[in-house]
């Protein structure tokens, strides 16, 4: 008996995220590449184009905005404390047509390439959320920068504090 | 190849100078070798206009292997001679009892024969394979940007590579040498770019939308295994070398990054933080469940598969800070053999590529024995390795 109901919580648990493949997948119609493989999209909203000559790293985004999202230590939660910046960026982008970059950072201690991979899921994290409060997906791109560029090059627990961020760029 | 197996009891008279064991090791490794291990040899002068740079190369690369130790005539168990004429060599190594050990002849250049005779002395004594003649690429700091640098394993004919004054990282090198993929911020956001070395001429391959990066060559150089999070997350995809024929290969909700090909390149160990802190999975080329490796460690991260496909080398992080683990396939014991970061294995079974403190660091993982390879770059980060 426990085992049917197990089966037939399992059976639901699937036919639900297939629903919710299905209306990501119509809802946040990535770019050109996109999802090409499978649409299985259960695992995030796919990434739009990115829009081209655009860059974090130069003049064509605005980054005084808004204030960074910071984290916890090999976390890419948004912390209850930090939600209320969306807020703003959420208000910001539902009424108005620009797109915008979030490019996520963490601080030093941790493997590069893992702390790559880390800063692009802060981004990430924060784009889901930004998603959860009504923005559009195809507005919101991301990048990671990993451990480079600290808006804080000290050593100890409060330079890494404000190291561990996601910032926010409006594309010009 | 037959393979010799030495243990010569005169051997162990004639060890110098004994291995000792890293001071900041975190723990001693529980592989220790004896004095018996290593096999006596005899370097004759070799002969013609160059010989004495061959033996001299010959030399540092058996040296370098940790399987011998140079003595003289009287005391070797095998005897190591060579002719060299024009670009050629003619190679010869003999046992006590004057008997051909191994006869070959090499052409090339000066360093190609002394790192070809060099490797068929290791293989044909030990059965392992050597390290001559394999490169190493990483990122270095020098000019103040990282930018990525290529050399010879044993730090010889350094040489910076790119000059793209943005943040330049994890590169890779194929098998053979011949290519090197990197992560490059040139656009803005992480793409990854393919250098053929031959021709000095460079793509980006990946470039799609988020981050790319953390590119690694499959054993036969046609595919890279990388991360590319277009989906909405960071997961491991498969792509071949001109950037076409994206797959998959995680489904997660997690971060997946360092893939690494098994020997065979049916398999690849990655890092992924699924469940937790990061941690090292394996999972099949082809697709399917990936399968956690248990090392008893809560941050493991940037794994690499060993040549002769027995040992899983990777970072560790603790409270006191990085450190080189390495997990043996066969009995799953995990050791932890050094501080540093970045373990990357060569051709070699027993030598570990890594940094630490901005050096460019060689690790025998048999004796715990570490040498400085390169060091005056800034920081030295993210090796490569050829095979």
């Amino acid at each position: 008996m426990l085992r049917i109901q197990q089966t037939l919580r399992s059976l639901l648990t699937l036919a639900l995220a297939l629903s919710l493949a299905a209306c990501a997948s119509s809802k946040n119609k990535g770019g050109e590449y996109a999802g090409v493989d499978d649409g299985d999209f259960i695992t995030g909203s796919p990434l739009p184009d990115r829009l081209d000559g655009v860059s974090f790293l130069d003049g064509s985004v605005d980054k005084s905005q808004f204030s960074p999202v910071y984290f916890a230590f090999d976390s890419y939660v948004v912390e209850p404390g930090e939600s209320r910046k969306l807020d703003a960026v959420a208000d910001f982008l539902r009424n108005s047509n620009k797109e915008i970059i979030i490019a996520g950072f963490t601080d030093e201690r941790g493997t590069a390439e893992y702390n790559r991979g880390l800063g692009e899921k802060r981004a990430q994290a924060v784009r889901s959320h930004l998603l959860s409060l009504g923005v559009s997906g195809q507005r919101v791109h991301t990048t990671s920068f990993g451990a480079e560029m600290p808006a804080d090059p000290g050593y100890g627990e409060a330079a890494w504090a404000k190291n561990r961020r996601a910032e926010f760029g409006v594309i010009r | 190849m037959r393979k010799l197996l030495f243990s010569f009891s005169f051997a162990l008279l004639a060890a110098g100078t004994p291995f000792s064991l890293p001071l900041q090791a975190q723990e001693v490794p529980t592989i220790t070798i004896t004095k018996g291990d290593t096999i006596a040899l005899a370097l004759a002068p070799i002969s013609g206009p160059d010989g004495a740079q061959i033996s001299k190369l010959v030399e540092k690369h058996l040296n370098a292997s940790g399987y011998f130790n140079i003595v003289p005539d009287s005391r070797a168990s095998m005897i190591v001679s060579g002719s060299a004429s024009g670009s050629q060599l003619q190679g010869s190594v003999n046992d006590r009892s004057g008997s051909v050990v191994l006869s070959r002849s090499y052409s090339g250049s000066t360093a190609a024969r002394a790192s070809a005779y060099a490797n068929d002395i290791i293989e044909t004594l030990t059965g392992n394979r050597g390290m001559a003649g394999s490169k190493v690429a990483f990122v270095a700091t020098r000019t103040g940007k990282k930018e990525i640098y290529l050399a010879d394993y044993d730090g010889a004919n350094l040489k910076q590579l790119t000059h793209d004054n943005t943040i330049s990282v994890a590169p890779a090198l194929s098998s053979d040498g011949r290519k090197l993929a990197y992560t490059s911020y040139l656009h803005g956001y992480a793409d990854i770019y393919l250098i053929d070395l031959v021709s000095g001429a460079r793509n980006r391959i990946v470039k799609f939308p988020g981050t790319n990066s953390g590119a690694a060559f499959s054993p036969d150089g046609s595919r890279i295994a990388c991360t590319v999070s277009r989906d909405g997350n960071p997961e491991l995809y498969l792509l071949n070398t001109n950037g076409s024929g994206a797959r998959r290969l995680t489904r997660t909700a997690g971060v997946e990054s360092s893939p690494a090909w098994s020997p065979d390149g049916s398999e690849l160990v990655y890092a992924s933080d699924d469940r937790g802190g990061p941690r090292i999975f394996r999972v099949s080329a082809s697709g399917g469940t990936p399968r956690m490796i248990s090392t008893g460690h809560n941050y493991c991260t940037k794994p690499s598969w060993s040549a002769d496909g027995r040992r899983i080398a990777f970072n560790v992080r603790n409270s006191s800070g990085f450190s080189i683990a390495v997990h043996d396939l066969a009995t799953g014991s995990t050791k932890v053999l050094a501080s540093g970061r970045d373990p990357i294995w060569g051709p070699s079974p027993r030598h570990l590529i890594y940094s630490s403190d901005g050096n460019l660091m060689l690790l025998d993982v048999q004796t715990g024995r570490q040498t400085r390879l390169i060091s005056g770059l800034g920081q030295i980060t993210e090796p490569a390795w050829t095979r």
